[in-house]
């Protein structure tokens, strides 16, 4: 005589599908902010009247060695016009924002030329500041 | 006589602890990195390498250095300098007429070039900068 053995089945447990869906999709949430730039030293300068700004196209930065980076990568400034160019590609007019990250205590011989290569590759320049704190003092 | 209800313990399960932990690590790690930025936009002219024949004598010109703002041949404090640029700009009807060039000595600190670009801006001028290009030349 013939024993059958008992068929184990394996199956996904299905109530774990929310969480899962909800992990992956902050996962990509993640993933699309390629352009990461945290590990950039740098300080703000402070000014009155800031505003809330869009989302940029590309992110160019001088950190406190005042060294040049396009999206986190350094860069040489006489090559950022032709990188940046690239990467704004065909996006129409009020989508082609590019953010200007410079430490407070860069001269203007080093964002000059940064403002220029901006300008050149047809981007919408946005210097990202911080609001000028009060003085407690007065 | 009363009669004393057993109470019903209801525990959360515990196996779901650390998926809890885990999502909410993450909640906390996105709303740290999409933390609004703040900042001012700036309108620039679009650089070409073709000479631009603008008619220089009719713009405004600003010079910039570390301790002085020269508008015009004039030296002047930031707050005089917001009042002057409002003034002469509001005689210009023209959009032309309402370009500012900007020269900076090479050590003006960007908080102070900030603070004139944005009086500019403020003013309804279009900043355009003057940039000295620097030419090494070999001499045998």
């Amino acid at each position: 005589m013939k024993l059958q053995r008992r068929k184990l089945t394996a199956s996904v447990p299905s109530f774990a599908m929310g969480d899962i869906g909800f992990l992956l999709l902050i996962f990509f949430v993640i993933l699309a902010r390629a352009q990461d730039d945290s590990h950039i030293q740098w300080q703000p300068a402070e000014l009155e009247d800031v505003e809330m700004v869009a989302a940029p196209r590309a992110t160019v930065s001088i950190d406190t060695g005042f060294k040049t980076y396009l999206d986190g990568k350094q860069i040489a400034p006489e090559e950022l016009a032709a990188a940046l160019t690239e990467v704004l590609g065909d996006a129409p007019a009020g989508q082609r924002n590019v953010f200007l990250k410079v430490h407070r205590e860069a001269k203007a011989s080093h964002f000059e030329p940064i403002i220029a290569a901006i300008s050149e590759a047809g981007g919408d320049l946005v210097h990202i500041l911080e609001p000028e704190k009060e003085n407690p003092q007065r | 006589m009363k009669l004393n209800r057993g109470k019903m313990l209801i525990d959360p399960p515990a196996c779901a602890s650390s998926d809890i932990a885990f999502t909410l690590i993450i909640f906390f790690l996105v709303c740290a990195a999409v933390q609004p930025e703040t900042g001012m936009s700036q309108a620039l002219p679009k650089t070409e390498s073709k000479s631009d024949k603008r008619d220089q004598s009719q713009n405004i010109e600003v010079s910039i250095t570390p301790t002085s703002i020269v508008l015009n041949g004039s030296p002047l404090r930031i707050e005089e300098f917001r009042k002057r640029i409002t003034s002469e700009l509001s005689k210009k009807n023209r959009e032309a007429d309402r370009i500012v060039v900007v020269k900076s000595a090479p050590d003006t600190p960007y908080p102070v070039w900030l603070g004139v670009s944005q009086a500019i801006d403020q003013a309804g001028g279009i900043l355009t900068l003057e940039i000295e290009s620097e030419k090494t030349i070999n001499v045998r």
